[in-house]
């Protein structure tokens, strides 16, 4: 009888090509799913940027707005009529020979004042 | 492997593939079978039709001056069911907003998903409650946009402009008559907002961009109006009359330049002012014109050949029985041509022009001159007046109705007949409006003058308007309406104030003078009309009490107009009622 102590031949060899495979697999297809989330997370990002963006040039729109509608009330006829009574605006009187006439004076009344008016009543 | 162990693997294979049959199963039916209803149900728990407020047009005058603008306010709004703690909110809007807290949580506890917390926020406390929100985490309070309506000038063309209601709809003026080009069209945008009520930007959808309202450029000259406003003013102050209406426009277009009521509204405040301060006399009240409406009979009688420029009209010394009745004039006159006629004002040639002329014919002349129609400015409310034809008229009517009497008309009809004489026969359209204008100030609409009708000719125009000059030449009846260096032409009218319980009211007159400058190149008409003037019955005359206004006017607007003076300037005259009042004054 002939007993042979010679080891098994019967190992289980990595096969690499085919793991490199799987791993090539999972790594794409983890990598599209963090693509993703990653890509979604940034459209989040932008869109909430395009949101607040948004909100400033309404906001901005609405200052401008009401800067406008201010100047308008500051520069009307009524308001700068009541800053000429109130004494907050005046008037500078100019003489008469520092007026060029291209048409006639207007004569001016006894008392001497250049009236916008000649026939205006000189008081009340 | 043997038989028992095969079937039981099977048998749990077919168990979990019905199980997994049983979900995809149910799957279609969500994703498929039931994609509408479900897609509708959770648009409705997500998906909020945002709306996109447009921008009403601004009103604006001939040169651009803002009239009337918007000043962009927010409403805060809260969803109950997104506060976590009311009290907080309830402070905040305490602090910022002027509400009692109380009053915040009682409204909040009522867990409704829409509270209007407050309306016409400032912008500036806006930002800052917002800011305070935000740094307190506060979830479930939105400001929505919103806009109030501003007219800076106050008072000056309220009638005008209008005003609007609380839901942003025109009530009263060009508000009213221009609103859907002036409130353009809302736009909206379909939303989804997270748990925090945030808008989820990524998921907007379908979107309708807001049409913005159009800008209105109206024909008024606000230098011009402003003019017309101080003298009527003063005028409304010095004789307290029931009302004064002063109208100017360009009689070669028909272009409305200014045109002022007394008594006036505030259009801010448009709650505070009663009706009668809110009514545009000058296209809604009608009166007896008086003698501003000789100008048309003796148009008529001319065109006609009824007479020619020399024929005589025997005036009959001041007294003339026509039908059981005297009709009489200010002072007695013989013989008096056309010209003369209307220089002294007499009635009594007045009446027998339109004797000669007969019934139907002058009833044309009135009609054409536009008496008895609208003249369709786009202002509410116009009326026609009330001219009667002969066939409703007594006997005595051709006789009254040549001085201004037994007819209607509304200032703006006054107005557009001296103006029929200032253009040289032409019965323009008025209006009020210029041109309709894009936000970015492209014109879309531009109005051009039109010409209702030839109502008489040049020649025929000329030859009044030359009487009509005699009218503020010494000796007519309205010398306190001529403006140094000009040429005026001009008519006054008085009369009697109608009772509103039928007849006359004693003691009471409309007095009126109707003119245009310069008289050989008109720029302007202006009327000036003052009703029930609280002075001597001796003063209350159109040529006393409206004719000084008007030449106040005339001259201001000369100087803005810049009007070349044709004419030496004459002597300065004081107004009469000054001329009273110094007499008062020496005599005490």
């Amino acid at each position: 009888m002939t007993t042979s102590f010679a080891p098994r031949n019967s190992s289980n060899p990595i096969q690499i090509a085919k793991a490199l495979k799987y791993i090539a697999f999972a790594v794409v297809t983890g990598s599209l799913g963090l693509s993703y989330v990653y890509l979604k997370n940034q459209q989040f990002a932008l869109a909430d940027e395009i949101r607040l963006t948004e909100k400033r040039i309404k906001q901005v729109r609405a200052e401008n707005e009401v800067l406008l509608a201010k100047t308008t009330e500051l520069s009307s006829r009524r308001a700068l009529q009541q800053r000429m009574t109130s004494g907050s605006l005046h008037v500078v009187h100019i003489s008469g020979d520092k007026i060029a006439r291209l048409t006639p004076a207007s004569p001016a009344m006894q008392d001497g004042i250049l009236r916008t008016v000649s026939n205006e009543r000189t008081s009340r | 492997m043997n038989k028992p162990e095969c079937m039981r693997i099977a048998l749990a294979c077919g168990v979990v593939a019905l199980i997994f049959t049983i979900f995809s199963a149910r799957l279609v039916d969500l994703h498929i079978s039931k994609h509408a209803e479900y897609s509708k149900l959770a648009a409705q728990k997500h998906t909020l039709r945002q709306i996109i407020h447009a921008k009403r047009g601004m009103i604006l005058d001939r040169n651009g001056e803002i009239l009337a603008s918007n000043l962009p306010v927010r409403k805060v709004v809260a969803d109950a069911s997104q506060i976590k703690d009311p009290a907080i909110v309830a402070a905040l809007a305490s602090q910022f907003l002027g509400l009692k807290e109380a009053d915040v949580l009682k409204k909040i506890s009522s867990q409704k998903k829409y509270i209007v917390l407050k309306k016409e926020v400032p912008e500036d406390i806006y930002v800052a409650l917002e800011a305070a929100m935000q740094k307190a985490k506060v979830r479930g309070v939105t400001f929505e946009q919103d806009a109030i309506r501003i007219y800076p000038n106050g008072e000056t063309l309220g009638h005008v402009l209008g005003f609007l209601n609380d839901e942003g709809k025109g009530v009263q003026g060009i508000e009213l008559t221009m609103n859907s080009l002036l409130a353009g069209n809302d736009g909206h945008r379909f939303i989804e907002r997270d748990r925090t009520g945030k808008e989820i930007m990524l998921y907007r959808g379908t979107e309708q961009e807001p049409v913005h309202g159009k800008n209105i450029r109206l024909s008024i000259d606000m230098t011009l109006q402003s003019i017309l406003e101080e003298e009527i003013d003063k005028t409304f102050e010095e004789f307290k009359p029931e009302t004064v209406t002063g109208i100017m426009l360009d009689p070669k277009t028909g272009e409305v330049l200014a045109m002022v009521n007394r008594p006036c509204f505030n259009p801010n405040e448009p709650g505070k002012a009663e009706p009668e301060q809110m009514k545009n006399r000058a296209i809604i009240d009608m009166v007896e014109p008086g003698s501003t409406f000789k100008i048309v009979v003796a148009a008529g009688a001319l065109n006609e050949g009824t007479v020619n420029e020399k024929s005589s009209i025997f005036c009959e010394n001041g007294r003339f029985s026509y039908a059981g009745k005297i009709l009489k004039d200010h002072h007695g006159y013989g013989d008096m041509n056309v010209h003369e006629i209307l220089v002294k004002s007499s009635n009594i040639g007045s009446a027998k022009l339109a004797l000669l002329m007969g019934g139907d014919k002058y009833y044309e002349y009135v009609r054409r001159f536009g008496f008895g129609e609208r003249h369709g400015i786009e202002l509410p409310g116009e009326i026609a007046g009330l001219v009667h034809p002969p066939a409703r008229w007594d006997k005595l009517t051709i006789t009254r109705m040549p001085m201004g009497h037994s007819v209607a008309v509304t200032p703006l009809q006054i107005t557009m007949g001296m103006s029929v004489i200032a253009n040289g026969g032409r019965l323009m359209a008025p209006h009020v409006i210029k041109s309709v204008e894009d936000i970015d100030g492209t014109k879309i609409l531009k109005k051009t003058p039109k010409v209702v009708r030839e109502v008489i000719p040049e020649k025929t125009a000329r030859f009044i308007t030359n009487a009509l000059v005699g009218v503020t030449q010494i000796g007519g009846t309205a010398t306190y309406a001529r403006v140094s260096g000009f040429e005026v032409a001009g008519k006054t009218g008085t009369a009697q104030k109608v009772s509103s319980k039928g007849g006359y009211a004693a003691g009471k007159y409309v007095v009126s003078f109707v003119g245009f400058m310069p008289a050989e190149d008109p720029r302007f008409v202006c009327l000036i009309m003052v009703d029930d003037a609280k002075t001597a019955s001796n003063l209350n005359y159109g040529g006393l009490v409206a004719a000084p206004v008007f030449s106040r006017v005339a001259e201001k607007a000369a100087r803005h107009l810049d009007l070349t003076p044709t004419l030496p300037p004459i002597p300065l005259q004081d107004t009469p009622m000054a001329k009273v009042e110094t007499l008062n004054e020496a005599t005490h």
